[in-house]
């Protein structure tokens, strides 16, 4: 077994959902919830004659990180794309509930050590609702969104994206509507999958063939320049915890400011953006940067490594970044 | 003395003269009208095209020709790719065609075929295509691809050159008519590669020919389960019989091994010993092992878009002309890849219980490419290799065929897993070329190379050493022994394998000493095309589709 040490320089990218849960959290620490000895898989799939997987694509547990209980929720983007069944949107709510349950006890026990509070911490890994089951999928995704609006005020729950296949579909959603979002350059966020748009509006709207127009409009430094994620990382199992650790060493308060979505000041940028992308009328992403102040490294931003960018970089003002 | 080739050939000029307005160019516009005067119904003509580079303006040239003018021709060319190649057909410009390779267009010609719209000479290799332009199948008007020309025809063909000067032999030299597109008219070209007196007209194409980019395989594709076959190759093959010159087909098997030499090679102590000289395209994926100094020689049937800068600033590998730039031939690399390699590994669709394998399904007419010409054991071949020469020591029915005279033999593998996509076994009974030879009416099945060529198969279960076996019924049992969960492996007999494997016909990946847990993504010496990127320096310029960034 490789070493907890290891698998800290290990490309975040590269490693599988139980790898990710594992190592983010304090050597050691990691303890599965419903894990794939408890065998629970998905029923649907059976009936349709197609493979299932004993944790559902859905790594649930508990650790800690730099002494924290964490709650950790890890997505196998090889187990059907990451998708939300019926099990694997069961395990990802009663790991809220757990956390609320926590929560509860934690402040009435440490009322002055928000240290000892629970967080929830999401590595997704997905394209959103599984369609061979998209009843209990859609519904798994109503009742975590409920769960993330319960956990306000109390909770912090972070959104890590920067796997293989990114975050799609209603999931997209869910992870906006966390505390915030932490995401490296190869981390995608969207709603609809470039094929998708491909085939709905044509190959000359949105060629899915060109990789580098999908990164340069979902990839992790666009999310970040844009102010949708609050954080971009180096890819690497490390700069995820690190950042993470950091982040729940601050207050709930600051951490909660960095939203990206929920409140009516940032309905009111949402809705800018929608008038200013009428009047840009961008071609590309490098004309929505050059706009936010990066005329002269619009070109080169998916060049320069993650280091570079961040020094060089102008992010949008205002959204969930103060 | 009759010359009645040359005649012709001179009247056929002549009555484009007109059409020539500076030295030997004519216009773009001009192009069809051109075809309409040169060329003559029933001729033999040569669209140059291949698995990677096309004479695509030429080609579409030729759909739009007057059928009552230019009809019949007999299209003898490497390969059928593009949708212009077969609309000829349907307009009774052609209608005849000897060939090598169709990847592309497989279904829609098994269907002309079916339908009698197309007249099917013979299926090739590209060695075999060749050199029959040379004895029965000599065009008549060749259509090449250029990069570069000046206004006396001289051809700078560059990092693609690949088909050209075959071609431009063949025909000119019987008294044929040579016409080029290229992407630009020049003064000075960066070196001659047709010189201008074996050209007889020269077009600019309205857009730079197309190039295919076919040996790209992007690291962040490969699974845990290549990085297990390619460790049982390595230590099962590469090391075990020291082979220094090979050729890698297309595909992420050997794309793998490419990757795992400077981690998993490095680690067995093999710099130096195996991998030294390849007769392969240049590869993005072989950049880890020759920037790390495990690669002498690379000599390359075709370019690969994106890797122009990289090869021209590694001189000490690649062959380059004068200028500075590789010039690929697909002609020497095939003879390169069939006289002077001691392993050819790839990959296929099916193989039988007998060790024949094919890409050919029943709808489909795909040909053969340059494979077989490696994935066989060259007959001819006298000089000697530690490789080769162990390879043939260990032939279990050489005596029966040469009595007690040594000779060599050339590793030919086969790598593959038990079921491949959808599902599909690898392994079967029967290989679904019979369907095809069937309905397509040819002689014999398309067999992409013969169980007799083949030395050894890879799979996931391990390796068997089918040169070995003594006997047919035996090879049949050692290819059971490695099938795995098909139709084809649950029949193997327990007490075979294990006499199989006493014997060392079979290893499996613990007899070789792998470690199944250390088979996975972490072994790549680079997992992503941008580590390939940095790997070059930033020389490596990948395609769009292929860049994640």
């Amino acid at each position: 077994m490789t070493g907890w040490n290891d698998m800290q320089t290990r490309s975040f990218y590269e490693s599988n959902a139980r790898e990710r849960a594992r190592y983010l959290l304090d050597a050691g620490s990691f303890r599965e919830l419903a894990g794939p000895e408890a065998q629970l898989s998905s029923p649907h799939l059976p009936v349709l004659d197609e493979a299932i997987s004993f944790d559902d694509g859905v790594v649930a547990g508990l650790g800690k990180i730099n002494g924290r209980p964490v709650f950790i929720l890890s997505q196998e983007g090889r187990f059907i794309g990451g998708s939300v069944g019926e099990v694997g949107g069961a395990k990802m709510v009663g790991v809220f509930e757990l956390a609320l349950k926590m929560h509860e006890k934690a402040q009435v026990k440490y009322p002055n050590d928000e240290s000892r509070w629970p967080a929830i911490v999401i590595s997704f890994e997905t394209g959103g609702v599984r369609l061979h089951e998209a009843n209990a999928g859609l519904l798994a995704h109503a009742e975590v969104m409920e769960l993330i609006q319960a956990c306000r005020g109390k909770i912090p729950v972070l959104s890590l994206v920067g796997s293989k296949l990114g975050c799609f579909g209603g999931m997209g959603f869910v992870s906006v509507a966390t505390d915030l979002t932490i995401v490296s350059e190869l981390g995608r966020i969207g709603l609809t999958g470039p094929e998708v748009i491909e085939e709905v509006l044509g190959k000359r709207e949105f060629d899915s063939a060109d990789r580098g127009l999908i990164y340069r409009t979902t990839g992790g430094k666009h999310r970040y320049l844009m102010g949708s994620a609050a954080y971009l990382v180096e890819d690497s199992i490390a700069a995820f915890r690190d950042k993470v650790a950091a982040v729940l060493a601050e207050p709930y308060a600051k951490i909660a400011a960095k939203r990206a979505i929920g409140t009516p000041t940032l309905v009111e940028e949402q809705l800018e953006l929608t008038a200013l992308a009428a009047q840009l009328k961008p071609k590309d992403a490098y004309d929505i940067w050059a706009h936010f102040g990066n005329e002269k490294i619009a070109k080169s931003i998916p060049d320069l490594s993650t280091k570079e960018f961040l020094q060089q970089v102008k992010i949008r003002k205002g959204g969930g970044v103060s | 003395m009759s010359q009645h080739l040359k005649d012709d050939r001179s009247a056929r000029i002549q009555s484009a003269t007109h059409l020539m307005n500076q030295g030997k160019l004519v216009d773009t516009a001009d192009a069809v009208s051109l075809l309409e005067h040169v060329i003559q119904p029933g001729d033999k003509v040569n669209i140059e095209g291949n698995n990677q580079k096309q004479a695509d303006f030429l080609a579409k040239c030729l759909t739009q020709v007057n059928p009552e003018i230019v009809h019949s021709l007999h299209i003898v060319q490497s390969a059928i790719a593009l949708d212009n190649h077969l609309d000829i057909f349907e307009k009774g410009i052609a209608k005849k065609i000897d060939f090598s390779f169709s990847g592309p267009q497989s279904e829609r010609l098994a269907r002309f075929v079916k339908e009698g719209k197309i007249e099917l000479g013979n299926i090739h290799t590209y060695l075999e295509l060749y050199a029959r332009y040379f004895v029965d199948l000599t065009p008549r008007i060749a259509m090449v691809a250029a990069v570069q020309a000046d206004i006396h025809g001289n051809l700078y063909t560059g990092f693609n050159t690949e088909d050209t000067p075959v071609i431009v032999e063949a025909t000119r030299f019987k008294q044929g008519i040579v016409i080029a597109q290229v992407n630009e008219i020049v003064e000075t070209l960066p070196r001659v590669d047709i010189p201008g007196d074996w050209v007889d007209f020269v077009i600019p194409s309205p857009n730079p020919f197309y190039v295919e980019p076919l040996f790209t395989r992007d690291p962040s594709l490969i699974t845990d389960a290549h990085v297990l076959r390619a460790m049982i190759a390595l230590k099962g093959i590469y090391a075990e019989y020291g082979i220094k010159r090979l050729n890698h087909g297309i595909g992420f098997d050997t794309a793998t091994i490419e990757l795992l030499l400077p981690t998993y090679g490095e680690e067995l102590g093999l710099k130096g010993k195996i991998c030294t000289h390849f007769v392969l395209n240049p590869h993005p994926t072989l950049i880890p092992a020759i920037e790390s100094g495990w690669v002498e020689s690379v000599y390359c049937f075709g370019g690969e878009v994106g890797m122009e800068e990289y090869v021209k600033a590694r001189p000490d590998i690649f062959f380059l002309g004068p200028d500075g730039s590789l010039r690929s031939n697909r002609g020497f690399g095939q003879v390169a890849g069939h006289y002077s390699i001691d392993l050819f590994i790839g990959s296929s669709l099916q193989i039988d219980q007998y060790g024949n394998s094919s890409t050919a399904t029943a709808g489909r007419i795909a040909g053969f490419g340059g494979g077989p010409n490696m994935g066989c054991d060259a007959r001819g071949r006298r000089h000697v290799s530690e490789a080769w020469l162990k390879c043939g020591q260990e032939d279990g029915m050489l005596q029966g065929r040469c009595g007690t005279m040594p000779r060599g033999r050339r590793l030919v593998v086969q790598m593959l897993e038990t079921f491949g996509e959808k599902w599909a076994p690898s392994f079967v009974e029967e290989l679904d070329a019979w369907k095809l030879a069937e309905a397509a009416g040819f002689d014999i099945p398309p067999v992409m190379i013969y169980g007799d060529d083949l030395s050894h198969i890879i799979t996931e279960e391990g390796i068997a050493y089918l040169h070995k076996c003594k006997s047919l019924k035996q090879r049949q049992e050692a290819i059971r022994a490695i099938a795995g969960y098909t139709a084809l492996g649950m029949a193997a007999v327990e007490s075979e394998t294990a006499a199989l494997r006493k014997e060392g016909i079979v290893k499996t990946p613990e007899d070789l000493g792998i470690d199944r847990t250390r088979a996975n993504r972490s072994m790549l010496a680079a997992k992503n095309m941008r580590e390939l990127v940095r790997y070059s320096d930033g020389l490596y310029k990948p395609p769009a589709r292929f860049r994640n960034w």
